[in-house]
């Protein structure tokens, strides 16, 4: 098969480009990708177009496949890929959202201003690696049983209201008040039952992290009055998923779903896109699944923060006047959801696949609390280690163009093993220490996988999503402190 | 010939193996996702699993086996050197003899079909498998 070019596309604006329907024949709905010239140039050194193309073969699709500019090559879906199938004839594929089930960052605000804090810094650091279980093969502090697992799984992040480890304002500021609905542990395998009994409350390694940052710009003063976010104070990241409770129950569907796709006649360019009719048994039964551990990440992440927040206390009670942490947002960027959108002008339920892509609702959409119904959803795209974050907000051209979604992240230009063999990692935490950034990482061959120069110029992947319209600025954070496992 | 080497992948991490025969397919894919996972056993003493994986088409076979493998080394902390392999009608029947892991740098995710294809050559069988880390 030749690779994809730029003669594949129309061009629909700076930002925005089409692959037409009948670019090739197994083709349903047109792929339609947010990006700049330059970054549409970089998606053709790997795979991630033509993944894209794959993702457009499959039943019930809706509207089109949209492909973010922080695009990278994936399994099955492109990393950066929405889909939006119709929930009475389309499809639910497990590959569409990955094994990490719902990953996705969560922000925190403080009063804590930098000339304050600076002194502390390095205990702080020391503190928050000291707390929050992370690394290869660590697990949680505290094993649960099967029924308080039971419990996780549907009621996500209010469980831990109920163990006094959230605060009221923590469940409104989450996507889904951090619990979807409709989740079923009996859906769930007894190996993932067993691997997530001892995982929770933990950040795991590769690209998960804990950040403590410095907000150094702000873009829209309103929308960042609104999240409590303000130049020259101190707010945190953390990122992370749904650790192997997730990745088994990804492992146990996309394994059982190999049968489904026979028996259903439906005919895929790649195994990894498995899926299986919404209706189906098959179908329900992977939703079911998967929206527990959806849950047990939203729980996972609010854990962490609990933990978080103790270290603040720790290390900067009675020395900062406020060290309490605000929750600005909870996102994730690997979830399938149903949602109602408008399609052709009419509003129709839709499953919404985004695989290492993130929500972002415009102003006035049903479900954003009181405080954002105005500005939009709030949504957080961590750069690579030591670079800028950027907040953005959701707006009414990412409800039209692309299912109220945006981009996740910088997005990887460099592989893993090409990452180690020309980045050293005691050099790289040199470096960044240089710049001022306190770094805690179980591996510096991991810290090396996650070097700067392995992912693209977030500023730019911000620029085209800000460029198309399906999101508006409004903050940049700077790393004070990287937490990695 | 027999053997795996890591291949270049963005985001993820693949794996290319070939071996003369099918089930030394399945060893040479093994040793490659122990190298991946950069795990060091212990010397002693040695610790010996019993598991059976459906029968099926070579890619699921494949794919059962290292995500077997992947919990085992994750649950039990288990680095598994040693296969023999019975061919049963419904089930292979694997049995497995190996140490306990002493430590692991690197977390794989999941073992994924994509792209996936046994392929038959004039050495044997080869394949590339793309894990999720």
């Amino acid at each position: 098969m030749n690779p994809i070019t730029q003669k594949a596309f129309t061009k629909i604006s700076d930002f925005e480009w089409e692959i037409p329907v009948d670019f090739r024949s197994d083709m349903r709905v047109p792929v339609r990708v947010f990006a700049s010239q330059a970054l549409l140039q970089d998606a053709f050194k790997d795979q991630s177009i033509e993944q894209a193309v794959n993702v457009s073969t499959l039943p019930g699709l809706v509207d089109a496949v949209m492909v973010m500019p922080d695009m990278h090559q994936g399994y099955g879906f492109p990393i950066g890929g929405v889909a939006g199938t119709d929930i009475e004839t389309g499809v639910i594929s497990p590959g569409g959202i990955g094994y990490d089930i719902n990953c996705g960052v969560r922000l925190l605000a403080s009063r804590i201003t930098l000339e304050e804090a600076t002194p502390f810094l390095s205990d702080l650091a020391s503190m928050l690696n000291q707390l929050c279980p992370s690394g290869v093969g660590v697990g949680s502090q505290r094993k649960l049983s099967n029924a308080d697992l039971v419990e996780v799984c549907i009621r996500g992040a209010n469980w831990a209201k109920s163990d006094a480890y959230t605060e009221t304002e923590d469940l409104e500021r989450t996507e889904d008040q951090g619990c979807l609905t409709g989740a079923d542990p009996g859906k769930v395998s007894s190996r993932a039952m067993e691997r997530g009994r001892k995982q929770l409350g933990t950040l795991g390694s590769g690209n998960h992290f804990i950040e403590v940052d410095l907000v150094t710009e702000i873009y829209d003063e309103v929308a960042a009055g609104a999240m409590g976010l303000y130049v020259g104070e101190l707010a945190v990241q953390v990122h992370t998923g749904s650790r192997g409770f997730g990745h088994q129950i990804c492992t146990d569907y996309v394994r059982r779903l190999q049968g489904a796709v026979a028996k259903y006649g439906i005919k895929l360019p790649d195994k990894q896109l498995v899926c299986a009719p919404i209706a189906s048994e098959e179908g329900q039964d992977y939703l079911a699944a998967m929206r527990c551990a959806a849950n047990y990440a939203f729980l996972n992440r609010q854990i962490l923060t609990n933990k978080v927040r103790q270290a603040f206390e720790i290390v900067l009670a009675g020395k900062v006047d406020q060290w309490h942490l605000r929750q600005v947002y909870d996102i994730a960027h690997n979830i399938g959801k149903f949602e109602h959108h408008l399609v052709n002008g009419v509003k129709k339920t839709v499953c919404v696949h985004r695989k290492g892509a993130t929500r972002a609702f415009g102003p006035g959409t049903q479900g954003l609390p009181s405080e954002y119904q105005e500005i939009g959803q709030p949504v957080l795209v961590p750069g690579s280690m030591g670079t800028s974050s950027w907040v953005l907000t959701g707006t009414p051209t990412s409800m039209e163009r692309s299912f109220g979604s945006c981009c996740h992240g910088a997005g990887r230009v460099m592989s893993r093993s090409e990452a180690k063999r020309n980045i050293w990692g005691e050099t790289l935490l040199k470096e960044l220490e240089k710049v001022g950034i306190e770094i805690r990482a179980g591996s510096m061959s991991g810290l090396a996988e996650e070097a700067p120069q392995a992912y693209k110029d977030v500023d730019q992947v911000v620029q085209s999503v800000v460029g198309a319209g399906i999101a508006k600025k409004v903050a940049v954070l700077n790393p004070l402190i990287v937490i990695k496992g | 010939m027999n053997g795996y080497k890591e291949v270049e992948h963005t985001a993820d991490i693949a794996l290319q193996v070939w071996a003369e025969d099918f089930y030394t397919l399945l060893i040479q894919a093994a040793k490659g996702l122990y190298a991946l996972m950069g795990v060091e056993p212990t010397v002693a003493p040695s610790r010996q699993r019993l598991f059976t994986l459906p029968q099926g088409n070579k890619e699921t076979i494949l794919v059962d086996f290292l995500t077997e493998l992947l919990f085992l080394a994750e649950e039990d902390g288990l680095f598994l050197s040693v296969f023999c392999f019975d061919d049963g009608q419904n089930v292979i029947s694997v049995r497995s003899t190996g140490q306990k892991i002493l430590t692991w740098s690197r977390e794989i995710k999941a073992v994924t079909f994509h792209n996936l294809n046994v392929e038959t050559t004039d050495q044997g069988f080869s394949a590339t498998i793309t894990f999720d880390v």
